[in-house]
């Protein structure tokens, strides 16, 4: 079961070790109103250890948020995958920076890091730093990042269909944190999380 | 009796620490075509692999010998050069590289090899032309990126496309009929059989016997376990056919 | 008949015959002479007074020098830099004119250019017979002085100008002090700085408005004298609706030190103008233990000034022992566009960090990045790049694909890009990915007869071949050898 992180409520560990074998599942959310700098480093340190590491900050309003997260190979065949995802609206600032660090001979790793923004404001700034730094040959490694607006023939097809402009807003947002969102099994927090959306 | 062009003796060889053959004894004479035929996980992969020289498979004992020299000690480019085509059961994709550009390296290495001059430009288009007709190919073809994006028939045709080009004196065709339609397994077929000739020979390694139907062997061996359990003329073909792989056996 | 001295002491022959693939790294004899070593505003002086330049071009140096004085090295690259002491360089080296016939081109050096294959003689095309054979005109530049620049007449008769940036300052010093710094001020950067204070000569190309450039320009710059530096400088300005297509060459001689070499380019690209610059880098790489080399530390930036303007970046990097290089664009003009298409190929101990940062200003504006870093060896390739989008530029657009490929387990490969956007109607995008050469396909090749090195170098051609595809024919063949030859001893 994925371990969930509520920014600014919870106390996030700044320094995570996965020995061999072990399986980390964990969830970051940051809700609306939430400003931090958070700073983790997950270092898996025994063979066929894997992480599944996810992020959701909401930003709507005026919010400081930057997220710090290093995820260190510093042995070989271990997994890493992680999703980040978020809304930056109105006067907020928000700052990813994700670094994946594969030390020499940590070989047959496999490390993946996607981080994908909605900007919806003029006033707003994101920016996004993922990083890879690589000193092992045998490695599937990868990351994607994207800064980008809710798409226009999303919303005008649902609008061709009766929704109002504002739910077809709705709709994508909640299309667009689902797959982070669901992986908080909590109901009445993913509940919390889908509802907040209407603030963005 | 023509001469041997390929005796395999005591051929052991492991992937991974695994040892899969398990001492395969094997001739086969030039103007020969051979099956090897055994279920899934006999070894039939194994054996293309160690004969052509994939450098994940260890042989630990046995030898071969080809056209009288010690294949074993020789890297893969070397027994390409000597004449040894293998068809790949899943041939790779090269993205970037154009089928011209590959065939054109391909052909100058080994004259290089050979102490030859490089093919003149002309020489190789009409030869590309030739075999590209010959696996109905279309002039498009040529200018495709290695593999990339081709259906599993078209792979299949371009393995067969680049033996005709290489003109090999052993040919070993793994699985070269699986996932393929009529037509494309006529094209193959063809392909064979123009081959076939008083110096060369083939093998067909295959646990169907599809192929078989339009290639017709000369000598069937049954691999199960690593081993050489059975060898015998065509009608072994048929036996396999009505009665399974379980039941043959030394 | 000319009488070629190229002579070489014992180490440097025995290094080309034990390094065949560095078949540029011979060293030309000839007079040379230099300024005194070390840098100092008197140095500067001279510089300017050899050149013969007017007060303000001093001016503009000293002032450089005295910003230059303030900063210090970057440090933020991901390289191992070797300490540079900036007082045991030569600024200035130029082999020595024949003083009775001054305006004639040493033979000696057009042997050299010759054997580079760059030609300096203007090929004659005969009437009639393949009239339109393609031409390159070429600004050659050995050492600190430009040599000569080719086709000056041809394209003179379409207004277009294409000399040394010396010259240009003494027949043009309107449109040079017009534009000289406006892209990369003197202060830009420490690297920038010194380039400002120094440079020696370059190219300067200028195309007038609705004219496009009937054959390719290029510059060639060859390292030649010892315990020198280079610093050229060059500066295109594409005017309105004109077109160009740039392409830019170098070598330099094999040699146990490591020589600087700090480059500034600068482009202007004007409203609906279309400019194409190209680089295929080949300096010395140094040894295989990482001895020698050149620091190859240069500032190329663009701007697409006018509306409907583009600027393509395509850059080929083999050589140097370190690379720390970022061709940008600022894409000021509403509707320009940019791209910036890469291959850096490390191998031994060299080291990369090189990208692009492309600066969204204008509405509608467009980038595209493409690169592919290949390490092998003990070496350190870095993608180091930037997109910034400013509030202004509604509706603009990026895409990025950044990969490398591993050779070897002793090298490293790193991805470190930055997106900056405060724009809600912009979508920036990027991907990276990394991996090592396939087994298989090696395999592949192998079996077809095709030999490792050369199922590397096949390999590496397919994988790069996006950002090949994109050079100049004239180009495309050598850059192609060039990624064979630099990973020779990758594989085995």
């Amino acid at each position: 079961m994925a371990k969930v992180y509520l920014i600014g409520k919870d106390a996030v560990p700044g320094r995570i070790s996965l020995g061999k074998g072990e399986l980390l599942d964990m969830v970051l959310v940051a809700l609306p109103g939430v400003s931090a700098d958070i700073g983790l480093e997950v270092d898996l340190d025994g063979e066929n250890a894997e992480l599944n590491l996810y992020g959701l900050y909401l930003c709507p309003n005026e919010e400081r948020l930057n997220i710090n997260v290093k995820v260190a190979h510093n042995v070989g065949r271990c997994t890493s995958r992680q999703l980040f995802k978020g809304i930056v609206g109105g006067r907020s600032r928000t700052g990813f920076y994700g670094l994946i660090y594969v030390a020499k001979d940590a070989q047959q790793t496999k490390a993946y890091q996607e981080n994908h923004n909605l900007q919806l404001s003029e006033e707003a700034k994101v920016e996004t730093r993922p990083q890879l730094e690589i000193y092992a040959d045998d490695v599937e490694c990868s990351h994607g990042a994207t800064v980008g607006k809710l798409d226009e023939q999303e919303q005008f097809y649902m609008r061709s269909r009766g929704i109002p402009e504002d739910k077809a807003r709705e709709l994508q947002m909640i299309s667009f944190i689902s797959s982070v969102a669901a992986q908080v099994e909590d109901e009445t927090l993913r509940e919390k999380i889908y509802d907040s959306l209407s603030e963005c | 009796m023509s001469e041997v062009l390929l005796e395999i003796k005591g051929l052991h060889a492991e992937v991974e620490g695994k040892e899969i053959l398990k001492g395969v004894d094997l001739a086969i004479r030039r103007g020969e075509v051979h099956a090897v035929m055994g279920p899934n996980g006999a070894g039939k992969s194994t054996l293309s692999a160690v004969l052509t020289g994939r450098p994940d498979y260890t042989v630990t004992a046995g030898s071969v010998t080809f056209a009288g020299r010690d294949l074993l000690t020789m890297s893969p480019e070397e027994r390409s050069w000597a004449g040894l085509f293998l068809s790949f059961q899943y041939p790779i994709e090269i993205p970037g590289v154009s089928i011209t550009n590959f065939m054109k390296a391909a052909i100058n290495a080994r004259r290089k090899a050979a102490g030859q001059e490089e093919m003149k430009p002309a020489e190789f288009l009409k030869l590309m032309k030739e075999k590209m007709a010959f696996v109905q190919m279309k002039g498009e073809f040529a200018k495709r990126e290695v593999n990339v994006g081709f259906s599993g028939g078209e792979k299949k045709r371009n393995e067969i496309f680049q033996m005709a080009m290489l003109d090999p004196t052993l040919a070993i065709l793994d699985e070269t009929d699986s996932g393929l339609d009529v037509d494309a397994l006529k094209i193959v077929a063809q392909g064979v059989n123009d081959l076939r000739s008083p110096e060369k020979a083939a093998i067909i390694v295959t646990h169907y016997q599809k192929l078989l139907e339009y290639v017709v062997p000369d000598v069937v061996h049954v691999l199960k376990e690593g081993r050489i359990v059975r060898t015998g003329g065509r009608e072994l073909v048929d036996i396999i056919e009505k009665e399974g792989f379980e039941k043959i056996d030394g | 008949m000319v009488n070629l001295q190229v002579t070489m002491d014992d180490k440097t022959l025995k290094n080309i015959l034990e390094r065949q693939q560095y078949k540029e790294g011979f060293v030309t004899d000839v007079e040379q002479e230099y300024v005194p070593k070390g840098l100092n505003e008197d140095i500067i002086r001279l510089i300017s007074a050899k050149k013969e330049e007017p007060q303000w071009l001093l001016d503009f140096r000293l002032d450089a020098f005295r910003k230059w004085q303030k900063m210090t090295e970057p440090s933020w690259g991901h390289l191992k830099l070797p300490k540079i002491d900036y007082q045991d360089i030569i600024y200035y080296a130029a082999p020595k004119k024949d003083s009775e016939r001054p305006k004639e081109i040493d033979p000696a050096l057009m042997e050299t250019f010759n054997k580079l294959g760059i030609p300096l003689r203007e090929r004659e095309v005969l009437a009639g017979v393949k009239a339109k054979e393609s031409q390159v005109a070429v600004d050659a530049v050995f050492d600190s002085v430009s040599v000569t620049t080719t086709f000056r007449k041809t394209l003179a008769e379409k207004g277009i100008i294409f000399c040394s940036f010396s010259e240009a300052v003494k027949e043009h010093p309107d449109l040079v002090r017009k534009y000289l710094a406006s892209v990369v001020p003197s202060g830009d950067n420490f690297f920038a700085a010194l380039n400002s204070a120094v440079f020696s000569d370059g190219s300067f190309c200028y195309i007038p408005k609705g004219v496009k450039c009937p054959m390719e320009l290029s510059s060639y710059f060859r390292i030649n004298a010892s315990g020198t530096g280079q610093f050229e400088r060059t500066l295109i300005v594409a005017d309105e609706g004109s077109q160009l297509s740039y392409m830019e060459g170098c070598t330099a001689p094999m040699r146990d030190e490591n020589q600087l070499h700090a480059a500034v380019v600068e482009i202007v690209v004007e409203q609906d103008a279309d400019v194409k610059y190209s680089t295929v880098q080949n300096w010395y790489p140094g040894d295989e233990n990482g001895r020698g080399g050149i620091l190859n530390l240069v500032t190329k930036r663009g701007i697409c000034k006018g509306s409907g303007s583009h600027l393509s970046w395509t850059q080929v990097e083999t050589g140097s022992a370190i690379t720390w290089k970022y061709p940008s664009t600022i894409l000021k003009g509403d509707n320009s566009s940019s791209e910036f298409y890469s291959v850096a190929v490390t191998n031994n101990y060299q080291q990369a960090d090189t990208g692009t940062k492309m600066i969204h200003i204008g509405r509608n504006t467009r980038s595209r990045i493409v690169s592919k870093g290949i390490s092998a060896g003990h070496s350190e390739n870095s993608y180091r790049g930037l997109v910034k989008v400013n509030p202004g530029a509604a509706g603009a657009k990026n895409f990025s694909q950044c990969d490398s490929l591993l050779i070897g387990s002793n090298c490293g490969a790193h991805t470190f890009p930055v997106i900056q956007s405060s724009c809600p109607t912009a979508i920036v995008e990027h991907e990276a990915t990394t991996s090592k050469i396939s087994e298989n396909q090696l395999f592949y090749c192998n079996q077809r007869g095709i030999g490792p090195e050369d199922a590397v170098g096949l390999i590496v051609n397919g994988y790069a071949k996006e950002v090949l595809s994109r050079l100049p024919m004239e180009f495309a063949v050598e850059a192609q050898k060039l990624l064979q030859v630099s990973l020779e001893g990758s594989v085995g």
